[in-house]
């Protein structure tokens, strides 16, 4: 038994304890979306007519005022009623790809980093997605979904690659990941999931991407997604860590920046030095940006990682004269710490 | 012996006597504020006229069957007759049905983006890599004052020209003082406006002329022929009024609005930069702006059509009560902390556009006129900062908003 939501004409069903955001991406209706936890404001939407129940959502999120309003989060309201709904943001005709719910296969788990694995994912079928989304995976026995963005691109949807970070005493990380997954086991996913994509009509303008740590993966997929579309295409790609034992991936941007004479790749340290004979810069990446780049007009801008990277990287952005609407940044949220 | 009950049962308002045009340009919010707390609708001598100050009589008188529209006297001596905003019954009809047809959003949104967006560009150009301006003379008037100077057909009339227009006819509008005999206290204040309105006919008459045989798509041509039979044009005294409050209002007020929005926003600065994040937002500061400073602050009114009682005061027919829009929309009773620019009130309905039929005709045009200005600004200089080291004074009864505004970024 459930009820059904109305927006823009289409009628959505929605089970009892599903949230409106879940039945809308699995009936293929487009909202804008993007940390589905309640916390970043994205699914906003607006109750013309109808009951629902706010569930989780935070009150820094969704204040009183707001709800009396009328206004709910898609990514945890459930109806109590049928309602009608409409997206706060333009809609923007975007398309979207189903939501999936699928059991994966480990086909593999290595470790590339200092307390990274990278985890592959074998599909029963192809799922389809845009390159710089994120699924979600059940971690047995707890109840408990994990986020991580997947390293993919579109072609590549039969085996997904996440990079996993250990965080300790994490249920899903040091509890499941790092605790034994192996080929052959099973995982339960969902997704696609998140707006960190490439926008329906690129301009093909230069980019410039900056990963914090593992938020190098999706910036993977969205790279190799560009210098495919356009190989001469203007790519700078900062990749930000502590120290060098954890950096990865580094024959395949090797490869990259040999196939692609203007893609560059900026790796960072930030807190140990370079090893002996190693030259790599020290630092944070933004601030390596804002000093390698005179100016960013014209230019799209890709932040994924920590929260203080992320707001670093705006600021620096917006110092070269990036247009805002041309930043986008997928925030590490620190769901994995012991919760 | 006689005694009076009066000093003790009624507040002493003797205050409102000494009430002084200078103090309301300055700053009118603290006359205002003890207005709408003792007296909310009150004669204030230096204006020569009933007041409304508080949200709730502002509406009421607005929108009354009681009451229809004059215009002050300063305004009516700046613009003479048939002014839009100070006519009724047919006269007003004829009139709004003259402008409205450009101003429908229907038809706004048909030719706005094309409109503002290369203006605002084009003002953008000629100072984004300077590191410093002063935007209001720089960006929000140069860009209203254009935008509307090229919708009304008047493309070969210098932007500056159109700023130099518009300031004149607005001290005019509000050189509101009057003496006790209900003369005005400073009729050389309408001298500059005189001079505006000799050079705007200077400019306009000929262009008249020739859209009377050769009409085109400007408003103005439209105004003359629209809706008149075949070989016949309103009559240019006829719609000069309008083209003066036109060339005061419509053309001043989207820079105000635009200027004080921003003013605001660099008051808060986690505000600004959710907005210059999201442009989605635009939209809502503006309105925000346009509460928190209205613009057309002071300058419409109403009259009685016969005696009638507001807000327990008793006033014969043929009075005048103008409408402090500027001082409704701080009124606590309806805003909490209404001196504070905050994009995240609820976002309650104002009164900067006025209420009833008299309500500005123009709200959808200069709605995106200021939206679409405020995106190419932050999307070119997305690192504002407010140049503290100059002040940005407010000025204004009638018309309010910022006279400066000095701003730095990196290049």
């Amino acid at each position: 038994m459930g009820f059904t939501a109305t927006v823009g004409g289409r009628a959505v069903a929605c089970g009892e304890e599903q949230p409106i955001l879940d039945a809308f991406l699995r009936a293929g209706v487009w909202m804008p979306n993007s940390c589905n936890q309640g916390t970043c404001g994205t699914c906003k939407l607006r109750v013309v007519s109808g009951e629902v129940d706010h569930h989780d959502s935070p009150a820094d999120t969704l204040t009183d005022d707001e709800r009396a309003a009328g206004l709910a989060l898609a990514c945890q309201a459930r109806l109590c009623s049928d309602a009608v709904v409409e997206s706060t943001a333009a809609a923007g005709g975007r398309t979207t790809h189903p939501l999936r719910d699928l059991v994966a296969t480990v086909l593999d788990v290595e470790e590339i980093a200092r307390e990274t694995l990278r985890l592959r994912l074998d599909l029963p079928e192809p799922i389809a997605f845009d390159p710089g989304q994120y699924v979600e995976l059940v971690v047995p026995g707890t109840g408990e979904r994990r986020q991580y963005s997947l390293a993919n691109t579109a072609g590549e949807d039969k085996v997904l690659e996440l990079h996993i970070r250990l965080v300790p005493t994490g249920v899903a990380t040091e509890g499941w990941i790092f605790g034994g997954l192996a080929a052959g086991d099973r995982v339960e996913i969902t997704g696609p999931l998140g707006d960190f994509v490439l926008p329906t009509e690129d301009d093909g303008g230069p980019m410039v991407l900056i990963g914090g740590g593992t938020g190098l993966a999706p910036l993977l997929g969205l790279a190799r997604t560009v210098l495919a579309r356009d190989p001469q295409r203007e790519v700078l790609l900062y990749h930000g860590v502590r120290g060098a034992s954890d950096l990865y991936a580094l024959d395949l941007l090797t490869e990259l920046a040999g196939a692609h004479p203007r893609f560059r790749f900026v790796p960072v340290l930030s807190h140990e030095p370079p090893p002996d004979g190693r030259e790599h810069r020290t630092g944070f990446p933004t601030d390596h940006f804002v000093d390698d780049v005179a100016s960013a007009r014209g230019w799209s801008g890709w932040l994924c990682g920590p929260p203080a990277m992320v707001e670093a990287g705006v600021k620096a952005f917006k110092r070269r004269r990036m247009a805002p609407r041309m930043i986008h940044r997928e925030k590490f949220t620190p769901a994995d710490a012991a919760s | 012996m006689t005694t009076t009950s009066e000093n003790t049962t009624t507040p002493d308002l003797s205050w409102i006597d000494d009430i002084t045009m200078t103090e309301l340009e300055r700053n009118p919010y603290k006359a205002y504020e003890r207005l709408r707390a003792e007296a909310p609708l009150a004669y204030v001598p230096v204006l020569g006229s009933y007041v409304a100050s508080t949200a709730e009589i502002c509406r009421e008188v607005a929108t009354s069957p009681d009451f229809e529209a004059v215009i002050t006297p300063a305004g009516g001596r700046t613009f003479g007759h048939p002014a839009i905003i100070g006519v009724n019954g047919d006269v007003h009809a004829d009139l709004r049905g003259m402008v409205e047809p450009a101003l429908q959003p229907v038809e706004v949104d048909r030719y706005v983006d094309d409109l503002v967006r290369p203006i605002a560009r084009r003002y953008l150009e000629q100072f984004e890599d300077d590191g410093r301006a002063e935007l209001v003379s720089q960006y929000c008037e140069p860009v209203s004052v254009r935008s509307l100077g090229d919708l009304l057909g008047l493309r070969d009339v210098e932007s500056d020209t159109l700023r130099d227009w518009f300031a004149k006819l607005s001290r005019s509008f509000t050189n509101a003082a009057m003496t006790e005999n209900g003369e005005f206290a400073n009729p050389a204040g309408f001298d500059e406006g005189d001079q505006a309105k000799a050079e705007i006919q200077a400019a306009v008459d000929p262009l008249i002329d020739k859209w009377i045989v050769e009409p085109d798509d400007s408003a103005i041509s439209r105004w003359l022929h629209d809706g008149m039979p075949p070989g016949r044009t309103r009559e240019r005294s006829y719609i000069y009024p309008t083209i003066y409050v036109y060339l005061l209002g419509a053309m001043q007020e989207p820079g105000h609005g635009m200027a004080s929005t921003l003013v605001g926003l660099f008051s808060e600065p986690d505000q600004m930069e959710q907005v210059v994040d999201d442009a989605q937002l635009i939209p809502r500061a503006i309105s925000e702006g346009m509460r928190w400073t209205s613009p057309i602050w002071s300058a419409t009114a109403r009259i009685s059509t016969g005696p009638v009682t507001v807000a327990g005061v008793d006033l014969p027919a043929g009075t005048p009560v103008i409408l402090s829009y500027g001082a409704a929309n701080h009124d606590t009773d309806v805003y909490e902390a209404p001196t504070r620019f905050d994009l995240h009130r609820p976002p309650l309905p104002h009164l900067a556009f006025g209420a009833g039929n008299h309500a500005c005709a123009g709200i959808y045009y200069a709605n995106h006129v200021m939206r679409i200005a405020l995106e190419e600004l932050f999307e070119t200089i997305p690192v504002l900062e407010r140049d503290t080291s100059a002040r940005s004074e407010f000025w204004g009864w009638g018309f309010r908003g910022p006279t400066s505004l000095n701003v730095t970024w990196e290049v």
